[in-house]
């Protein structure tokens, strides 16, 4: 057996000349022994080859299109089988490699390994090092999130401030005026083809100076030569390992790299920064004002890498090698010291719900400024969390559409309600739960409302409450500022008529009961128009009740009153036609509503005694209209809580987002 | 005479050598020339491409009432991407303020002269920040810290017309257009991206 793999050995010998470049690969002098500090060089080696590998696997899933990309790293990473793992090990390891990077290159100008005559293969190193930095900047891009997006966003920009050619240099990143399908293919294109090809093709001449020149041993030797074949090797292993285990340990800690929402040109994300280890620049920006920003960004960075290629020359004397350790010394100390401070600066107000006041800070303009700032820092990174999270789950119970999961988070009315909500209605209404104690529910306050609160619209509480005649005539339903319907109002009716004619006079208790049990059963039998989703079950259960209470609207009411009126005296509803308006018949279903936010001025609901409600779109050509049909829809299915739910949830739940 | 011989056939032969040597380099460099020509050609094709500028209706007057406070509203548009055409997506966005009595809006574009960044509005402090690198201006778009902001310049301003579309015999509505253009950030004066 022995002597086939042997004759084997040497047929391949014969014909390849393999044995030599083993011996040569292999059989390296290690002047003093192995040692764990000679591992760095290889720990590196091995990290870009874990690069390649899981690179190589991301690749077999990934697709680079404005429609694709996000959509394919979700299926890999929420889909395919480990893909989480894969994706992490690559996310996690780009990270390692910067921080071995930064130890190999700090050994190397300590120990002084960049003397005669090992100066070209510095040059080379430092070259590896901006090639390693360029691959994190493109693959920053890649998963076409919101963060990556916003992020490489800034990077393009300043790549455009570049003097001279910038225009140039940023419509060549990004392969056109804007971001789209180009800029994917091209940053990928560099990520999975060019850099790398670069940096294995410069790994190549590194190594080889390397093997010319030798290591540069430490001084005093440890112990007498040894061969790199098994000794050093080992070390080298057992480091990779390591290393291996240690990113592995993060991945599985943190559940694997972070995917944020889709990228969406025309929704900012407010809390884009680099990743932690150019976050120095980031906050060196910051130094900069105006059209100094040059300097911040080109000038002396440039200056200083231009420093870091002449280290060999300038550390030829003592004095030079100190000035050289010293740089090192205060470049790594004042991006550590920027990168805290980066850190500091977004996280000053400590939460999101935070407020200046309690914050312990003097009360300076400054102060508040920069409190104030972080906050918004930390809301948008909370809100970011909170949106990716519905877009995965969104992805998960309807699937991405061939136009890209974009459109899940524009379709969403979940998503979109509160957004339109505060741009188009929280000028006059407010939505909040009042009886609601949870602060980090972001419900849309209207300090001075001057229409009702639509929290839970249509819903039996809402509907009861409108009933009720402690709080009709209050600011969550007619009570609000200038309201023509309540107070000194000149369509009181409706208030009056359930404050007087249901429960004004003299009322036993008995009756006072009886009325207001009829007032619960009209409240169920109207909110059952609504169709409610989160009322559904609701709605089934209680079909004696709301049979009931249909009669009591179409007059039955009346029997109860002394005034011996009833909501059919006013409003149309059921076999009580052509009555008046507000009609409820699908009162606050979606297709109610959505007329009522075309026109409440239509003879149907308000008509003349609308108050200041706009008209949405009162016109058939949209172009006129102030809010398309889709708008109308996204806004009236988030206040019905009409939404796609992951989990199966509570009624009580509708306001929570 | 023997040496000379020898020589001169050296010459001959380094000669040719030397030819030989220039036209392998030639021809070979000729035919990569072909390949890395072309690629070379439609790697830069994005340079000779305009960016549209378009004129786009972002919002009827209504919306804007003339309060002085901003309002946000996204520019839609049909956008050639590539291979992909859009019809009306969402391209950007703008915030539209319209003073007491004015008719006319004012047009800022949200992005950020700084470094691009999408500047937000704040209600609380009334005043625009960009959540990047800490550029803040006021309602009007002037810089709050003047040339101490990071901002080399104020928020730049879109120009707006308006238009008048009859939505019937009796009545009409007016649309507020905006030309959604792209000004070069780090500068202190607005330049067009081209």
């Amino acid at each position: 057996m022995k002597k086939i793999v042997s004759n084997s050995i040497d047929w391949l010998d014969h014909r390849t000349g393999i044995k030599e470049v083993l011996r040569e690969a292999l059989y390296e002098r290690v002047p003093g022994g192995a040692r764990w500090r000679y591992v760095w060089g290889s720990a590196l080696v091995v990290a870009f080859v874990t690069q390649v590998i899981t690179g190589i696997f991301l690749w077999m899933a990934y697709s680079p299109s404005t429609q694709t990309a996000w959509e394919s790293v979700y299926y890999i990473q929420h889909e395919m089988n480990g893909g989480w793992l894969l994706r992490g090990i690559h996310h996690f390891m780009a990270s390692a490699m910067v921080v071995l990077l930064a130890i190999h290159f700090v050994q190397i100008v300590w120990d002084g390994a960049y003397r005669a005559p090992r100066e070209l293969n510095f040059v080379l190193g430092l070259v590896l090092m901006l090639i390693v930095l360029g691959l994190s900047l493109t693959g920053y891009l890649l998963p076409w999130d919101q963060k990556g997006y916003w992020a490489t966003n800034v990077g393009t920009e300043l790549a455009s401030q570049t003097p001279m050619a910038g225009g140039a240099i940023k419509k060549l990143a990004v392969g056109g005026s804007s971001y789209g399908h180009h800029t994917l293919t091209r940053f990928f294109a560099l990520h999975a083809g060019v850099l790398p090809g670069a940096l294995v093709a410069f790994l190549v001449l590194h190594l080889w100076l390397f093997r010319r020149h030798g290591l540069t041993p430490k001084e005093p030797r440890a112990g007498p030569d040894v061969l790199f074949w098994p000794d050093q090797v080992l070390k080298d292993s057992v480091a990779a390992l390591g290393i291996l285990v240690a990113v592995m340990g993060v991945v599985v800690y943190t559940g694997g790299a972070e995917l944020t929402a889709p990228a969406d040109p025309a929704n900012n994300y407010a809390a884009a920064r680099p990743e932690w280890y150019f976050l120095f620049l980031f906050q060196f920006l910051k130094w900069f004002p105006g059209e100094l920003e040059v300097w911040g960004a080109f000038v002396i960075p440039g200056l200083i890498v231009g420093v870091l290629f002449l280290m060999p020359w300038i550390g030829r004397s003592r004095v030079g090698h100190f000035f050289n350790v010293a740089l090192l010394a205060v470049l790594l100390g004042g991006a550590a010291m920027l990168t805290v401070q980066a850190i500091q600066d977004d996280t000053l107000a400590g939460s999101a719900d935070a407020k200046f006041e309690e914050s312990g800070l003097t009360a300076t303009p400054e102060n508040e400024a920069a409190f104030n700032a972080s906050r918004e820092f930390l809301r948008a990174k909370r809100d970011a969390l909170h949106h990716a999270e519905r877009v995965v789950d969104l992805a998960k119970t309807k699937g991405i559409p061939p136009t890209g999961a974009l459109t899940l988070v524009y379709e969403d009315p979940y998503l979109q309600g509160p957004k339109l909500f505060a741009q188009n209605c929280a000028s006059c209404h407010s939505y909040v739960d009042r009886d609601q104690p949870d602060p980090a529910i972001a419900f849309l306050v209207n300090e001075k409302p001057t229409a009702p609160n639509l929290f839970g619209v249509g819903s039996r509480k809402w509907i009861e409450g409108l009933l009720d005649p402690k709080q009709v005539a209050g600011p969550d339903y007619f009570g609000y500022e200038g309201s023509p319907f309540a107070g000194e109002g000149e369509n009181t009716e409706m208030v009056l008529f359930v404050q007087d004619d249901c429960f004004g006079g003299v009322l036993n208790d008995a009756k006072r009961a009886e009325i207001k049990g009829a007032l619960k059963k009209i409240a169920a039998a109207l909110s059952c128009e609504a169709t409610l989703p989160l009322q559904r079950e609701q709605d089934a259960q209680d079909t004696a009740m709301i049979a009931e209470g249909r009669v009591l609207i179409e007059g039955g009411l009346a029997d109860l009153l002394e005034s011996g009126t009833s909501c059919t005296d006013c409003h149309s509803f059921g076999a009580q036609q052509d009555i008046g308006s507000p009609v409820l018949d699908g009162y606050m279903s979606r297709q109610w509503m959505i007329d009522f936010l075309r026109n409440p001025a239509d003879e149907r609901f308000y008509g003349d005694l609308n108050d200041r409600m706009p008209a949405f779109a009162p016109h058939d050509n949209p172009q006129l209209n102030q809010l398309d049909d889709q708008t109308l829809g996204l806004i009236v299915d988030w206040l019905r809580g009409d939404w796609v739910r992951a989990k199966p949830q509570a009624a009580g739940d509708a306001g929570n987002h | 005479m023997a040496e000379m011989k020898q020589d001169s056939q050296a010459d001959i032969s380094n000669a040719g050598k030397n030819r030989r040597s220039f036209i392998a380099i030639l021809a070979g460099g000729l035919a990569m020339l072909g390949p890395i020509g072309a690629g070379i050609l439609s790697f830069l094709s994005p340079l000779f491409r305009k960016a549209a500028s378009p004129q786009v209706r972002v919002a009827l007057l209504d919306q804007v009432p003339d309060d002085g406070r901003p309002y946000f509203f996204r520019v839609v548009a049909d956008r050639q991407d590539a291979w992909t055409s859009y019809s009306q997506q969402k391209v950007g966005a703008v915030y539209l303020v319209r003073q007491p009595g004015d008719e006319l809006p004012v047009a800022f574009t949200a992005k950020c002269p700084h470094a691009g960044c999408s500047v937000g509005y704040s209600a609380e402090e009334q005043k625009f920040k960009c959540p990047c690198h800490t550029s803040s201006f006021n309602i009007d778009g002037c810089r709050v810290n003047g040339d101490k902001e990071v901002s080399p310049r104020d928020m730049d301003t879109l120009e707006v017309v308006l238009n008048q579309v009859a939505a019937s015999d009796s009545e009409s509505v007016t649309e507020v257009l905006v030309t959604f253009v792209d000004y070069k950030t780090g500068h202190s004066e607005k330049i067009l991206s081209e």
